[in-house]
């Protein structure tokens, strides 16, 4: 159920400042959300002044910077720094975005970095996805046929065919479009969400599984599919370009299509 | 850790959610036209004496695209508030919600009718 | 030890150390086998690095013309510049074809051709009829080949309800006394809880060590973990001075271009705007293999024809292929090349450097994945319960010098076999012997010794040294002299790893000792390449040596093999090239000068 305000322990208390070193260029203030998971202490926000011309281009690249020059305890997923891998999603000023591919350029002001909005957090900005991956095991992302493969060769698949997959095969599983989603913060127990919904749709739309129906059956539900309200902030923050939104709304119709 | 669990075993409430969507599309479908005639006749009954609107009413097909406009309202009230409580409220309260919203519509619904059939009969 | 800490205790028939394509395949293999598996991963399956694979996956298909297995065979070997294991490489050249087909059958979303096959892209070194014509071999699925097939990988796995335990890092293998592999220490992330795996078989997949330079395509986490732990455990690592420079890394960001641009019709030129792989590789030109394009791009920058302010890179165009082909078939590229060049690959071309990328040496491996050394005499001996595939391992199939495409091939290839060679060995719920509580005892106390490091130095602080010595005395060209410096530095920095200092003492999450393991797995990984390097007093493949340009077959056509004592102190010793083949249906290919 929806909850509106927080509870008094998790209220954000302004924490430490770093201030940048004597002689340092561009100055720009990143303000990050940090808890600690051993520390009874409310969680809360230290802010470090960096050198961005002693910095890479990225948010990624301060925020390594603060780990490596600053403050060591300071906690994030990442990996491959090109925005394939979707380790580093989390919150910048406002948006779910992958840190590795924002530029911070791109950032007027002070950078404000939290964790992922309305997931468990585990420490500073890395969140507990458990539920997103389940979410994504239930609907069977895999290949389903009726009969055996082909022996000793490719199944044939028409250009035109493979194009349809174009824009949901891409999908990195960072979890920003979910948990952007207003629908998926009040219902993240029951509503599968925008990225595990794309995940349905693209074994729906690819031409050599054999499971549309069951796929379909298994989403006809007032909670797992239809959650979706069309509020696009999905769409809006995939950092990958792609449109969750709309892959929704073609399950939608689909469904209805067949045999309501 | 198998990460095949509840989820896969949770019961999908099927048919009753795509009917749902459905209804919802449909219903908004019909008001559209509805909801433009009603505002347009109305801007034009706008000066017009009491005898004047209620004959109006009685206009056979006036009725019955009133009776319609009514009944549908409502439904897609009750469809659309449904959404909400169900988004927002949980334990016992969202199913009382759910009863008292359903008993709202109807008891609304059935007197807005009663209300216009008496002036038109 | 002042810490006790407590300890859960799995039992499993196999432990699979990482969840990239080889680990991924492996598990998938062996749970469908019945064989209790658990696989043991620091990051979450798809966020391993082969999701940054680009170009495809070689494999003679001939679905866009001629092609025979025996060909890739022969490309492979003189691209390995005859180090390879022709043994090895001819298993993985017959078993490329039903592998592709396997991953097509598993949903992996391959570009197509117009008549529904799976789509092939020529790539540098692969060529027809030995040498004489360009290959279109490499499967590919856009430019997101390993995206695709470890997505595709990791859904077979929950399809198979593989167990994962993700977000585990793994601290040390446990070894008994007569050196038999026994499981693992593992540390979860998440709870700070700390985990025994005791397993008959543990497989290492834990990838390359691409992060002891400054400048490379790998990812943060490709640390070469399992690596480090082989050493630990006294074993020794085969070949590790080959270290692969991709020739086109983006300037400054080292982000990956794919050869497949090249492969499509990309080119690359000087600051003249002159084309100067034809004077290199008249032949191949742009698309001869990356240790020679590495080197002419290095040579062209020297001799003062590189691009820029600095004259310090080179230009790769595909303006010329058109907004149509690159959105179809290149289209991460263009947006890697927005992010990070802030260039549009239609207008511009896109500025590059070579930059680490693979590492050719790891664990020394026989072709069924069980890691081998040499033993009394015999080159060959097995070590009991440890396995090792992928990048980590060293079968060898890509010798002094891997060609593009045949990675992703490897993990899959490899997987499969370490899956059914683990099968034949490993009873499914055999009894586990008794567990060496020394080994847990001295992991234990080096990890808790390390989570409270007391000293000066922070962590990134003697990484970056690490990293900029091996960037600057290890590269593309290499000298006696150059190295022994770099060496004599890297024994200062190994020699400080007493005195790192460590910010975080927390269990949960605690990056700041993740890095500091990580940095004690690199250091000796570093030392030993260098060595190594310093070592084979020889130019072959990928191991440029001004002080010896020429390719030595009589004394150097052999494996390094390299052990790292406590003092740092590095034992070389070697393993004969397999010159020999598996079955009559291919000859050996005897060495002869390598020319594209």
């Amino acid at each position: 159920m929806a909850q509106f305000n927080l509870p008094a322990n998790s209220v954000v208390k302004p924490g430490k400042t770093y201030p940048a070193a004597a002689g340092s260029g561009r100055v720009k203030k990143v303000v990050v959300y940090r808890y600690d998971p051993d520390s009874p202490e409310n969680p809360r926000t230290d802010t470090y002044e960096i050198d961005l011309d002693t910095c890479g281009p990225m948010v990624l690249d301060a925020l390594i910077k603060i780990k490596n020059e600053i403050d060591s305890t300071l906690t994030f997923r990442r990996s491959c720094r090109e925005g394939i891998c979707g380790s580093c999603s989390m919150n910048i000023n406002g948006s779910n975005t992958l840190a590795c591919i924002k530029a911070i350029e791109e950032i007027p002001g002070d950078i404000k970095v939290y964790p992922l909005p309305h997931m468990p957090v585990i420490k500073d900005l890395v969140v507990d996805l458990s539920r997103f991956y389940e979410q994504y095991a239930s609907v069977k992302p895999w290949i389903k046929t009726q009969g055996p493969p082909p022996s000793g060769r490719e199944r044939l698949q028409s250009k035109d065919d493979r194009e349809r997959l174009e824009g949901l095969e891409e999908c990195i599983l960072c979890a920003c479009c979910s948990t952007s989603c207003p629908s998926y913060w009040w219902n993240s127990d029951r509503y599968l969400g925008p990225a595990v919904l794309l995940q349905a749709y693209r074994w729906i739309a690819d031409s050599r599984d054999e499971a549309t129906v069951e796929r379909l059956e298994e989403l006809k539900d007032a909670f797992k599919l239809y959650r979706c309200h069309t509020i696009m902030n999905c769409t809006n923050t995939c950092p990958k370009g792609l449109n969750p939104a709309k892959t929704i709304a073609e399950i939608k119709k689909l469904t209805a299509a067949t045999g309501s | 850790m198998a990460l095949r669990t509840w989820l896969s075993v949770l019961p999908g409430v099927g048919r009753e959610a795509v009917v749902h969507w459905w209804m919802q599309r449909l219903t908004a479908a019909v008001l559209v036209p509805l909801v433009v005639w009603l505002a347009f006749s109305l801007a034009m009954l706008g000066n017009a004496s009491y005898e004047a609107v209620v004959s109006w009413l009685k206009t056979p097909a006036v009725t019955g695209f009133l009776v319609i406009f009514i009944a549908v309202t409502f439904y897609h009230t009750k469809l659309g508030v449904q959404v909400i409580i169900e988004d927002y409220v949980g334990g016992w309260l969202k199913k009382a919600s759910l009863v008292l919203l359903s008993v709202a519509c109807i008891v609304c619904a059935v007197a807005g009718i009663v209300a216009l059939l008496k002036i038109t009969l | 030890m002042g810490t006790s800490y407590r300890l859960t205790e799995h039992a499993y028939d196999v432990v699979v150390v990482g969840a990239g394509g080889a680990g991924l395949r492996a598990t998938l293999g062996m749970t469908a086998s019945g064989l209790s598996t658990a696989c043991i991963t620091k990051v979450f399956p798809t966020r391993s690095h082969t999701v940054a694979a680009q170009g495809g996956m070689s494999a003679a298909l001939a679905n866009m013309g001629e092609d025979d297995w025996r060909w890739h065979m022969y490309d492979t070997v003189k691209g390995s510049d005859w180090l390879g294991d022709q043994d090895a490489i001819e298993y993985m050249c017959r078993e490329a074809i039903p592998a592709v087909v396997e991953l097509e059958h598993y949903g992996v979303p391959f570009s197509r051709t117009d008549d529904g096959r799976i789509y092939q892209r020529p790539f540098g070194g692969m060529t027809t009829r030995y040498g004489e014509g360009i290959a279109q071999r490499t499967c590919a699925a856009a430019d997101r080949t390993g995206h695709a097939i470890l997505h595709t990988l990791y859904q077979q796995s929950l399809k198979h309800n593989a167990e994962f335990f993700i977000e585990y890092f793994a601290v040390d293998l446990l070894m008994n006394e007569e050196g038999r592999c026994q499981g693992v220490l593992a540390w979860d992330l998440a709870t700070g809880e700390l985990h025994v795996f005791r397993a008959h078989m543990v497989l290492l997949a834990t990838g390359g060590y691409g992060r002891t330079y400054f400048s490379c395509t790998s990812a943060h986490t490709c640390t070469g973990d399992g690596n480090a732990m082989v050493l630990r455990a006294g074993l020794p690592l085969q070949d590790m001075e080959f270290v692969q420079f991709h020739p086109t890394g983006i300037y400054g960001s080292g982000c990956l271009i794919t050869e497949g641009v090249r492969g499509e019709g990309g080119y690359l030129t000087n600051a003249e705007g002159e084309r100067f792989m034809e004077r290199y590789a008249p032949n191949a030109k742009d698309l001869a293999s990356r240790d020679v394009v590495s080197r002419s791009m290095t040579i062209e920058i020297n001799e003062g024809r590189g691009v820029g302010e600095e004259k310090d890179h080179i230009q790769l165009h595909l303006e010329h292929l058109g907004a149509d082909l690159i959105n179809s078939k290149l289209p991460g590229i263009a947006e890697s090349a927005r992010i990070f060049a802030g260039i549009d690959v239609t207008r511009e071309p896109i500025p590059v450097l070579p930059t680490v990328h693979y590492n050719m040496g790891g664990i020394p491996t026989n072709y069924k994945g069980e890691v081998v050394t040499l033993r009394d005499g015999d080159p060959d001996h097995v070590i009991p319960g440890l396995m090792a595939i992928g990048e980590a391992a060293c079968v060898s199939v890509h010798g002094a010098n891997r060609l593009g495409s045949n990675s992703l091939l490897d993990l899959i290839v490899f997987g499969r076999a370490a899956a059914l060679r683990a099968v034949e060995l490993v009873k499914p719920g055999e009894a586990h012997e008794q567990l060496n509580d020394g080994a847990v005892e001295s992991v234990l106390d080096r990890f808790d010794k390390l989570r409270h490091a007391g000293g000066e130095i922070p962590v990134a602080e003697l990484r970056i040294e690490m990293q900029k010595t091996m960037q600057s005395h290890a590269a593309v060209f290499r000298t006696g002299k150059l190295i022994e410096q770099g060496l004599t530095r890297l024994r200062e920095l190994y020699s400080q790893m007493d005195n790192l200092r460590l910010s975080d003492r927390s269990m949960v999450w605690n990056t700041d000792l993740v890095e500091a393991i990580e940095l004690t797995n690199l250091m000796p990984q570093a030392i030993v390449t260098a060595q190594s390097a310093l070592n084979r007093k020889e130019s072959r493949g990928a191991q440029a040596r001004d002080d010896y340009p020429e390719r030595d077959d009589e004394n150097w056509m052999k494996h390094t093999l390299a052990t790292i004592g406590e003092n740092g102190d590095v034992q070389i010793d070697y393993r004969p090239v397999h010159m020999y083949t598996q079955t009559d249906e291919v000859e050996v290919i005897p060495p002869k000068a390598r020319v594209y």
